[in-house]
């Protein structure tokens, strides 16, 4: 087997930095498939920039165009459908963290309904890349949170709970009591204890107790909510 | 005395499954995330990780991907979560999980099943767990 060392150009080094050493083949095939493609990222940038071409990039099969295409439709208005509907098929992380930060730069309705869409994929990575988006947009987000607590699906609401950690809005709180409170299912109510012992006040203490009242053989809910009217009595 | 890293994003569980390996005698580090267990995996080695699905930046499928692609020691890994979606345990197992549970695990049940995965049997069989 021959072995041997590249040297490129810095742009290229980029993409060849994991082939430093390899077979002479599969370094010729490597720099064959390079030149047939724009050897630099603004080359990518510049292939199409109206609404129907970075549309139709969206769906393009390198990363790097879908990429560019996501962060440069946040200056067309209408948008938000296509980029959600790509993003629930997206595989690629980057793109996908792309698509959502445009979609939480545009927040409009339907934005905010396709990331809701999101606490329903199986896609674990997806899914928690959109709780954290929602998390950015509280007032956007509040409207719908009533509704997804009470959604059928236990991890819906579990998920909604998530949301809810490090969302900015003054009805925390009443909606995680309202949870400990209402919500029949285990996982759902140990989510929202949780998040109480960060964000709860005193008015948390009698949910809380009650709580306890209505789980009393499950020690997990004992030890949260222990531990959560514990750090609610310090303060 | 054995080591358990428990990755979880909720502190609660991680203090609930922390008190639980202790009292037991088991030395327990903690990651908020996959990313930041990673990070101790490659400082320490351990001997059994606990392992939450939902986290921000790497969840538990990504860690357990990354974590049996190393060449390092290998530990049993369980995997603990709210999902019990058949699809979800397929999932876990794929990614490389010793075992799935669903949250919440009672104390004696985490305990019996660490102990068995370690091929370990508790000091004293009267003990309660």
């Amino acid at each position: 087997m021959t072995l041997a060392v590249v040297n490129v150009s810095p742009i290229a080094n980029k993409k060849f930095h994991s082939l430093l050493i390899k077979t002479k083949s599969e370094i010729e095939m490597a720099l064959t498939k390079a030149a047939s493609q724009p050897t630099t990222i603004e080359d990518e940038r510049q292939r199409i920039r109206d609404q129907a071409g970075l549309l139709i990039a969206l769906a393009d099969s390198n990363p790097l165009v879908r990429r560019w295409a996501a962060r440069d439709l946040l200056t067309y208005s209408n948008v938000s459908a296509a980029l959600v509907e790509r993003l629930l098929i997206e595989t690629e992380p980057s793109v996908i963290e792309v698509i959502l930060t445009t979609l939480t730069r545009i927040g409009d309705e339907c934005a905010i309904e396709g990331l809701i869409r999101c606490l329903r994929t199986e896609n674990a990575m997806l899914r928690n890349a959109a709780i954290e988006a929602m998390k950015l947009l509280p007032d956007e987000i509040a409207p719908f949170i009533s509704h997804l607590l009470n959604d059928p699906d236990p991890d819906v609401r579990i998920f909604t709970v998530d949301v809810l950690e490090s969302l900015r809005h003054p009805q925390v709180e009443s909606w995680l009591i309202r949870v400990i409170t209402e919500d029949a299912h285990l996982n759902v109510c140990g989510a929202a204890v949780d998040l109480l012992g960060e964000v709860g006040s005193e008015c948390a203490r009698p949910a809380l107790l009650a709580l306890k009242q209505r789980f009393p053989e499950e020690p997990y809910i004992q030890f949260a909510a222990d531990l959560a009217l514990t750090r609610i009595a310090a303060g | 005395m054995k080591r358990i890293l428990i990755i979880d994003d909720a502190a609660t569980v991680r203090l609930y499954h922390r008190g639980i390996l202790e009292n037991a005698g088991f030395t327990v580090v903690e990651a908020v995330n996959g990313l930041e267990a990673l990070e101790h995996v490659a400082n320490t080695v351990f001997d059994l990780y606990l392992v939450d699905i939902n986290m921000p930046k790497l969840d538990g499928y990504g860690f357990l991907r990354e974590l049996r692609s190393k060449d390092i020691p290998q530990a049993p890994a369980i995997m603990v979560s709210t999902e019990a979606a058949v699809n979800d345990q397929k999932l876990a197992y794929a990614s490389g999980a010793n075992l799935y549970l669903i949250k919440p695990v009672r104390p004696q049940r985490l305990l019996s099943h660490v102990l068995t995965l370690l091929g370990l049997t508790l000091p004293n069989p009267d003990h309660s767990l």
